[in-house]
Order: C-alpha cells, then structure tokens, then sequence
C-alpha cells in the first residue's frame, strides 16, 4: 500500500501528490518508529487535516454532483461493486464494471446509476437509466480519465435508497485533454 | 468502421425466461473539445449523448453520456429474455445524428 502510493507520488507532480507524499512519509515514519510512536504520528496527521486524495472529502464540484443524485440520503456501501485497473496507462481507454445484488423486482429495483469522475472536465461523466427488464445490475463500458483520482458508482434504487462504490485509479496519460 | 455504424451482440439461441449478455458498440470519435489537431486548430466537442434501449415495444433502459465515455463506445449489460422480440437501441449525438440498430432474440426451439 505504501509502496504504491510513493510510487504515485515520485509519477505526478501536482500539490495533491505532494501531499500525499507528506501523508506516506508521515505514516512511515510512525509505522518504523513502532507502535509506541503511532499515536503521534496519527495525531501529525490530523493536524494535517484530511486531503483531497479522501474519497469521502469530495471537492466542491463532486460534492454538488453527489448531492444532486443522492438528494442529501446517506450513501450505503456493501450492495454495489465497482471494478477498475488500480494503474490505467492510458487515460482514454479505462475499463469499468459495475455490478450489484440489488433486486431488479417490478416494485423493487434499481432505477439509476451514476459514474462520477472526481477530476475530469465533466465528473458526472455518464448516467444509466435501467428498468426490471434488464434483470440485474451488470454494466461494463470504457471511460476517459483525466488523472490520478477517485471514481464513483452510486446506484439509486426505486425505494430511494442510495447504494455507493468507489474505486481509486492511478492513470498514466492524460485522456481528456 | 464509419461514423454511426453500430452493431448487437446477442447470444443467437436463447432459453426463455433467461439472462442474457447484450454487447454493443458504434463508430464514433466521441471529441471532447479539449484536443486540438496536427495544425493547432481545435477539435470541436463531438460525441454521443443519448442512447435508448427497448426490448419489443417497452423502453428497457436509457444512458445519458458525456466525452468522457472512450472513443468507438462499447457498453454491455443485461437482459431478460422473456419474449422474442426485437432489442433496438438509438445513439444519438450532440449535432443531432441518429444511429440506430437492433438485434433479434429467439428462443431455443426445444
């Protein structure tokens, strides 16, 4: 886990890499030092304050995006699945399956789902309207990515319920220009 | 394949009552508007927003997209074969292009 996050961080240049980088070193630091020394390096990371690399600190645009969708409902996590590369190589091509257990029942159902790209130009990248007819929530298809970032699945079932899976992919070439 | 040309992927005997894999994908350069061309000049936003899925005559799902779905758009999901019907789906672009296909499902004669 850490290992991969340095490598991120040596990879891109920006100020949230950075920070990640801080976030890595400090938690190295605490995990070398022991476990006597933990609690302090916990407690440098909360003066620190969270990042934007926390997927449950949206920026301001996502944050808008998601209270459009969910209407301010919490987002459960557990019933839908979100699966993409760890490392994308090519922003423009990035691979994405969304699946869930819910019921696909007449008075029962999964009525929408949203993909959410944290930062691309355009984060509400696509929406799909389903109905009973498909019998179960199985969607794949491919995206463009902009960078390194979070992307979110949330899936809105017709009882109003809002179900959330979030993945995060490490992407090499810029896809969107 | 040209601009618009779609084709279904569709298992070619089905059980009745079955789930099934529907595949499908169109030709189209899906532009974000971002990107400039070998001269500088830029590519102007060019993509598909729309696509509608029915199943006989009921509308069975409905995809809002945006430029960042990737170029030559593929998009599978599920269907539950419960009649022999025609599975049609419209693409439609920002600059008012239609594009339409279909793919019959039938049923396993047993």
């Amino acid at each position: 886990m850490i290992l991969r996050q340095t490598i991120h961080s040596m990879a891109a240049s920006d100020g949230s890499s950075r920070r990640n980088f801080l976030r890595t070193t400090l938690l190295t630091a605490a995990g070398m030092l022991g476990s006597g020394s933990l609690l302090e390096g916990e407690r440098l990371l909360a003066a620190y304050g969270p990042g934007t690399d926390d997927p449950e600190v949206p920026n301001e645009e996502v944050a808008r995006i998601l209270r459009a969708i969910t209407g301010g409902k919490p987002i459960q996590k557990g019933r839908l699945t979100l699966d993409m590369p760890v490392v994308a190589e090519d922003g423009r091509v990035v691979p994405v399956i969304i699946e869930s257990d819910l019921p696909m029942a007449s008075d029962d159902y999964v009525k929408g789902i949203h993909l959410v790209v944290d930062h691309n130009p355009d984060a509400h990248l696509a929406a799909f309207e389903l109905s009973p007819g498909i019998g179960s929530v199985s969607i794949s298809t491919r995206i463009k990515m902009k960078r390194t970032t979070w992307v979110r699945a949330l899936a809105q079932t017709s009882k109003g319920e809002i179900w959330g899976a979030y993945a995060r992919v490490q992407v090499t070439l810029n896809g969107c220009g | 394949m040209s601009i618009g040309e779609a084709r279904i992927r569709v298992p070619e005997r089905v059980t009745r009552g079955a789930e099934i894999v529907v595949n499908a994908i169109i030709a189209h350069p899906m532009d974000t508007g971002f990107f400039r061309d070998a001269n500088g000049q830029p590519i102007p936003a060019y993509f598909i927003k729309d696509v509608v899925v029915t199943y006989g005559d009921q509308q069975i799902a409905r995809f809002t997209w945006t430029s960042g779905i990737s170029r030559d758009p593929i998009v599978s999901f599920t269907l539950k074969a419960d009649r022999e019907a025609p599975l049609a789906m419209v693409w439609t672009d920002n600059r008012g292009g239609v594009f339409k296909q279909s793919a019959d499902i039938k049923f396993a004669s047993a």
